[in-house]
């Protein structure tokens, strides 16, 4: 690269350099407000266990409401910039899972043992990613880390040639994350005609229904997620089938 | 009780009317998504602009109503407080994305997810007028400029996708510098909310509190990128020149005023950010003057208004600052801080309709020179318009944006310009209304006579015009010139909720003094003059050479390290 | 220690450079990967400096670290998730109509088609 745009990128690092570096040198100490109100009020006021579901399941519910739609959002976004590349002959919509053999010497990396060990491997993984979901509130995990292991069972169903799906059709992903959206919602807004308002929790006592609230909220969570995940990774493989 | 929770509507209807249509779109057939759009575009878009007007009094009574949602505990919940502006802001969004929504419908195939495009941003913009939280508006930014980048690469075509491209890159690794800032305040305060930072902040000792003001600045600029004051403006040119018509009616109406208006609840957790409002004011009119000279010289039409989109922001920055520099509580505070919203509010519908009827008409002449194509009026003629509806819609735009009366556009620039007068911002701004007006007579010349005789023009109209895009432009005229007669009504309205006195400050016989209307009489034969010197040959050589000057990718950046290390010496040194 | 917050740092300044300075495309989503990442694992390490334990009440944990931070960076990452989607999306459709990844040369060819 030539002199003028090395000075240009020379200024800019040494100007961010300096600016941000007082931040993180500073020594202060980390405040301890949070954690203490936590450790105590926690379990009794939403009823998990896990102090981080407790806060995006609880307190902060909004933030969770927020990254769903920017999660959704990308979603739209990225299959509509990838509809139309893929469209070649109808024959090809199916080559990402069934190549025949005089196919794959042009794609390598996709051989045999791959293709078998994936579809072995997908619906052992499928349950792994079920079980982190539902135990979300007692044990780490929660609805994000399960529904994005989801995910990558779905690409592996759609990697592999053994197990035949129906998860890994376009259509019947965005069909489930639709309902779960629509169900999010409906179970985040309801509770407007209890006292406490919007996305807040029925019951403020550590009971089994504010736990099985937290559970309903974190299976609709990691469906979304996973769906949604899996979706766009199909669409950059080329499955894609159209509305 | 039901009056806490009826403010957070806004926020929750959209949501639940785009997830009804994305039911209906998954399940039903083609026929029902229809009725479901319709229903969702009522539910989403106007209910809660009723159920806001119905807060009205509410509001100037109390003040504000603010709530934890969900009722948690202060410490750790996030609080929402719905004011004035929140008020405003939210009649805003939802009033000016109605004619950009009919507008849309003339032209879109895969029109679903634009619908639920539109009303998730409707709700975050709800979201974002309210929060008091700072991971919140973190979230809710991210949210917004998402949508902003998947609408303008909706069009598919190469040059969208790298507009939007380009913006992406820009605006989300600002963001980062965002969640940094509140890294550093989190640490330093332990609490996300406004007012406990505000409380926390005083009893810091000084080192700790020029560390927040460098999160503090860290936090501002990211928000100062999409609000495009000069140095930050790299990307706002081709994203709103190469997006859809209805797309660019949006994001300049809208999505560059509400991150502005939300500065002022961050610029009110510490007084040390006064020193930053009078350097942003200097910038807000370098902005309207230099946006004005490089419209001059651009020859695509939409290129030409994305530049003006600049120039009118510099307006409203001026104000704004000007607003907080003399302190919202002030008297002459909140009229400089009604005179912003106002003009806010009227450039989105003088920029919707011009933006619209512009973007019908090169499509129907095929092209965007402003320099070649002519006699736009045959070429409607022939897709099927009878009457020249949008030539005289975008002359009531041009005559609003030149801020001739009796349209919207003169009674809030010369309420603005008025208030300023005391100070050098008062000079530039007044010459880049000069320039306004004569990059206005530039663009309308495509309506003229062409001089070549060209081919039979006059075909048979067999092709219906659509309905849909002369009903937005007849809604977004209607709107531009009501709102000019009744200024007098609407700034009325805005004063009893900005002004917590008695006294009604502004005068209304500053519009029709003689003063204004001689001003308003010079104006208008500078930007003769002006367009008379630059369509010589001189002139036009400059313009030529100004067209031609590029803009890199790390240019952009080199501007964000410069606007930085500018805020740092202004309030640590 | 400050040796990991200037460790951290210093992958924040690659990033940083890598997303201005590198011409390809993808090399600048992977600056902008690594600028996301770096700001969470800074955020993560500061909130676990206060306890020790994982922040789970069971019945014999004493002093657990601070979850918010846990919980707001996975919205942050999901967030640094979906841009890095859409970016990747964009780049191959700008591959596939322009017929590179250099973003000088996109730029080139954009312009010599609209003249």
């Amino acid at each position: 690269m030539n002199k003028r745009s090395f000075f240009k990128i020379f200024i800019t690092t040494f100007i961010v350099f300096f600016i941000i570096l007082p931040i993180i040198i500073s020594n202060t100490s980390w405040p301890t407000l949070a954690r203490d109100y936590l450790f105590e009020m926690a379990l009794d006021e939403t009823g998990a266990a896990n102090t981080v579901s407790s806060i995006y399941l609880g307190y902060r519910l909004l933030d969770t409401l927020g990254e769903t739609l920017v999660l959704f959002v990308a979603i739209i976004g990225t299959m509509s910039i990838l509809s139309n590349l893929h469209k070649q002959s109808l024959q090809s919509i199916e080559t990402y899972s069934k190549l025949p053999l005089e196919k794959r010497a042009k794609n390598s990396l996709r051989t045999n043992l791959v293709e078998v060990v994936a579809s072995k491997l997908g619906p052992i993984i499928l349950l792994f990613g079920l079980y982190v979901m539902l135990y979300g509130h007692i044990s780490p995990g929660g609805g994000f880390q399960g529904g994005v292991i989801l995910a990558s069972a779905i690409v592996f169903l759609a990697l592999g040639t053994e197990v035949k799906s129906k998860l890994t059709n376009t259509n019947v992903l965005f069909k489930i994350e639709s309902f779960s959206f629509i169900s999010l919602i409906l179970v985040t807004t309801y509770v407007v005609f209890f006292p406490n308002g919007f996305f807040s929790n029925i019951d403020t006592n550590n009971t089994f229904i504010s736990a099985s609230i937290i559970i309903i909220l974190n299976i609709m969570i990691g469906l979304k997620v996973g769906t949604s995940l899996a979706s766009v990774i199909i669409a950059m493989m080329g499955g894609q089938n159209d509305h | 009780m039901i009056v806490n929770n009826l403010f957070l509507t806004p926020l929750f209807l959209p949501i639940l009317a785009a997830s009804i249509i994305l039911i209906a779109k998954s399940f039903l057939s083609v026929k029902a998504r229809q009725f479901f759009e319709y229903f969702g575009i009522v539910l989403g878009l106007l209910l809660p602009i009723l159920i806001v007007i119905l807060l009205y009094p509410y509001v100037i009574h109390n003040g504000s109503i603010s709530i934890i949602i969900g009722s948690y505990t202060p410490k750790i919940g996030i609080l929402y407080k719905f004011d004035s502006l929140s008020l405003v802001m939210i009649v805003l969004t939802n009033l000016l994305t109605l004619p950009a929504w009919i507008y849309s419908r003339s032209t879109n195939t895969s029109h679903s997810y634009f619908t639920v495009l539109i009303l998730l941003q409707s709700a975050i913009i709800a979201g974002i007028s309210m929060t008091c939280d700072i991971f919140n508006l973190f979230v809710c930014l991210e949210v917004m400029g998402l949508i902003a980048y998947v609408l303008i690469a909706s069009k598919n075509e190469k040059n969208a996708v790298f507009a939007a491209f380009n913006y992406m890159m820009y605006s989300s690794s600002s963001m980062i510098f965002f969640l940094l800032g509140s890294f550093g305040l989190y640490r330093l305060v332990g609490s996300l909310t406004y007012q406990e930072i505000a409380k926390t902040l005083v009893t810091l000792s000084s080192k700790d509190q020029n560390i927040a003001m460098i999160c503090l600045i860290l936090m501002i600029v990211p928000i100062l990128i999409r609000v495009a004051i000069m140095p930050l403006s790299g990307w706002l040119v081709n994203a709103h020149s190469k997006a859809p018509h209805a797309v660019s009616a949006i994001l300049s109406g809208i999505l560059i005023k509400i991150p502005l208006f939300v500065l002022i609840r961050l610029f009110s957790i510490s007084p040390l950010m006064h020193n930053l409002t009078l350097v942003l004011s200097y910038m807000g009119s370098a902005t309207a003057l230099i946006g004005v000279i490089l419209a001059l010289s651009q020859s695509d039409a939409k290129k030409l208004l994305a530049y003006h989109s600049i120039s009118q922001i510099g307006y409203i920055v001026t104000s704004w600052s000007l607003a907080l520099h003399h302190g919202i509580e002030t008297t002459l505070g909140s009229v400089l801080l009604i005179a912003a919203l106002f003009h806010a509010f009227s450039h989105a519908i003088f920029k919707g309709l011009l933006f619209l009827s512009i973007g019908t008409a090169t499509d129907a002449a095929g092209s965007r020179d402003v320099y070649k194509i002519r006699v736009v009026n045959q070429r409607l003629y022939n897709k099927g318009e009878k009457y020249p509806l949008t030539m005289i819609c975008f002359f009531i735009g041009a005559l609003s944006i030149m801020a001739i009366p009796p349209f919207n556009g003169f009674f809030s620039k010369s309420l603005l310009t008025y208030y300023i007068k005391p100070s050098i911002n008062y000079t530039i701004l007044s010459i880049a209304s000069i320039g306004t007006i004569a990059s206005f007579i530039k663009l309308s010349k495509i309506f003229l006579p062409s001089k070549e005789i060209e081919k039979p023009i006059k075909e048979l109209n067999t092709s219906k015009f659509p309905f849909s895009i002369h009903l937005s432009l007849i809604i977004l005229a209607a709107l531009s010139l009501l709102t000019g007669i009744f200024a007098k009504e609407i700034f009325n309205l805005l004063e009893r909720m900005f002004i917590s006195t008695n006294i009604k400050p502004i005068k209304y016989s500053i519009f029709f003094s003689k003063t204004n209307v001689l001003k308003t009489l010079y104006t208008g034969l500078g930007g003769i003059l002006l367009f008379v010197i630059a369509t010589s040959k001189y002139g036009s050589k400059i313009l030529h050479k100004l067209r031609m000057v590029k803009n890199d990718f790390i240019d952009q950046y080199v501007a964000y390290a410069i606007t930085l290390a500018l805020f740092f010496w202004v309030l640590i040194v | 220690m400050i040796i990991e917050r200037v460790l951290i740092f210093f992958i924040f300044i690659t990033g940083f450079i890598g997303l201005i300075s590198m011409k390809n495309i993808i090399k600048k989503i992977i600056g902008l990967n690594l600028l996301t990442s770096s700001v969470v694992l800074l955020f993560i390490l500061e909130a676990s400096r206060i306890g020790d334990e994982a922040p789970i009440i069971d019945n014999k944990v004493q002093n657990i670290v601070d979850p918010i931070p846990q919980a707001l960076m996975l919205t942050a990452i999901v967030i640094g998730v979906c841009v890095t989607a859409l970016s990747l999306a964009m780049a191959v459709r700008l591959y596939k109509t322009t017929g590179s990844l250099d973003i000088e040369i996109i730029k080139q060819r954009l312009e010599d088609d609209c003249e």
